[in-house]
């Protein structure tokens, strides 16, 4: 088999629906994902941002984990788990063909969007659910790259995907309104889980969960993510509010060499209204830090409480976005089918 | 066993029906369409009824006037016909409306609204 190659993975699709292949076109990540096709026809899509058939169907309550675990053991070895569930009655026929269609769109975007990933196909994978709908492959990449233009028409900070989601301490108004959904994904942000962490715990679609935090972040009632070049600096994440007053001490300040090098507290910071620290207010440290005799420390002294430094922190958190609940969900459905 | 193709089929059968689909209305993406679209263009239709339902869930406070009240089903009428709109609830996380699109003189308003609610029931209970 050739090694991974850089490419569009939706140009790959359409090559390998083409020649009507059967396999699997698998996409490197973060987040990744597999589109599998019979006959270059579309079967079933997954990816670690979007829920997979068996998280929509269990996080939802619609199956017990049992019911799915025991599905996946017996038909797993013959890719007959959805027929299983089919067969004995669990699902109804639309229910799953609508699952199934959802998770497959839901997944093929973020497969999909990418401009460039390592792809590869493996020919004549298939997957263990089964074939149960048959979708074009071009309407499958006609709906991804609608599906990104719509993300960008709401707010355009492609950021959202996949940083940890820190909702606003305080509203950017006095009156706000939210949907459901948008209520479900404030609750369980805890600063830590990222939106694909967040479609998993809640069993909600990949898609939907960015949707809605592209709208609470336009709203201002999201933190919004810093973007990707300063993601190297020393910067302490998950501090209750605005980042400024978290600093090291030692640091100095913003406005100059000449600046005061102790009192942070009157240092130019966003007002508390808005979600974000302006790129541009410590892109000047770095100069300011070389042309003086003193230097900020690499790593600043923590303080106590304080959490780690993103560099430290981000070294595992942003590989695999959503890994680790994947993982714990896996365990506890199979532990609950033990029981 | 009813699936999806099946259920648009029965929608078609409906008296009056020009077209059918199942759309998410997240996405103003149509996942099956059966028969005719208005303007021939199955996705504008899909984006329009995405705008509908979700002006009509999230934009207006119909839905909000007593509690636990859930939208059922949204219908427009044209002079030249009756576009219906009826929400597909699933269990699983799933946002779908079936929408069908009657002829105004062959169509008959209560009959197809009846039918609808009871295909998009069939989908997903046995």
């Amino acid at each position: 088999m050739k090694p991974p190659k850089s490419a569009a993975p939706g140009r790959l699709l359409t090559q390998v629906a083409g020649e009507r292949r059967t396999g699997a076109l698998i996409v490197g990540g973060p987040p990744g994902g597999t589109v599998y096709l019979v006959e270059g026809l579309v079967t079933y899509a997954e990816s670690a941002a979007a829920p997979g058939v068996g998280e929509l169907l269990t996080a939802s309550g619609r199956l017990a984990p049992r019911t799915w675990q025991a599905a996946l053991d017996a038909g797993t070895s013959h890719a007959t788990v959805g027929r299983l569930l089919l067969e004995q009655g669990h699902i109804t026929q639309g229910e799953m063909e609508l699952c199934v269609l959802g998770a497959t769109y839901d997944a093929a975007y973020f497969a999909l969007s990418p401009v460039s990933a390592p792809v590869d196909f493996l020919d004549g994978a298939t997957h263990w659910l089964g074939e149960l709908v048959r979708v074009d492959p071009a309407a499958v990449t006609r709906e991804s790259r609608r599906r990104g233009r719509l993300l960008d028409e709401i707010f355009p900070y492609p950021q959202i995907d996949t940083a940890a989601v820190i909702p606003a301490t305080r509203p950017p108004r006095e009156r706000i309104t939210l949907t459901a959904p948008q209520w479900e994904l404030l609750v369980h942000a805890d600063g830590q889980r990222t939106p694909a962490d967040l479609a998993q715990l809640l069993g909600r679609a990949g898609y939907a969960t960015i949707q809605e935090l592209r709208r609470l972040a336009a709203a201002g009632l999201i933190e919004l993510p810093a973007p990707r070049e300063r993601a190297g600096k020393p910067e302490f994440v998950r501090l209750p509010r605005a980042r400024g007053t978290a600093v090291d001490v030692q640091r100095p300040a913003p406005g100059g060499p000449d600046g005061p090098t102790v009192p942070i507290v009157t240092s130019p910071r966003p007002g508390l209204a808005s979600g974000d620290p302006p790129p541009q207010q410590r892109q000047p440290d770095p100069a300011t830090a070389n042309g003086t005799a003193y230097r900020a420390p690499r790593l600043a002294r923590r303080k106590p409480g304080a959490k780690l430094p993103r560099e430290v922190a981000a070294d595992t958190a942003h590989v695999h976005p959503g890994t680790d609940e994947v993982l714990l969900k896996r365990i506890r459905t199979a532990l609950r089918a033990l029981r | 066993m009813p699936g999806v193709e099946n259920c648009l089929q029965e929608a078609m059968a409906i008296p009056g029906a020009i077209g059918a689909s199942i759309v998410d209305y997240t996405t103003g993406f149509a996942i099956a369409t059966s028969g005719a679209a208005p303007n021939e263009d199955h996705e504008a239709a899909a984006a329009g009824t995405a705008d509908v339902v979700q002006a009509a869930q999230s934009r207006s406070l119909f839905v909000s006037a007593v509690p636990h009240d859930l939208l059922e089903d949204l219908i427009i009428t044209t002079a030249g016909g009756y576009h219906l709109l009826r929400l597909v609830q699933t269990d699983f996380d799933s946002r779908l409306v079936l929408y069908v699109w009657l002829d105004r003189i062959r169509g008959n308003l209560a009959v197809a609204r009846r039918r609808m609610q009871s295909l998009a029931d069939e989908l997903i209970t046995t």
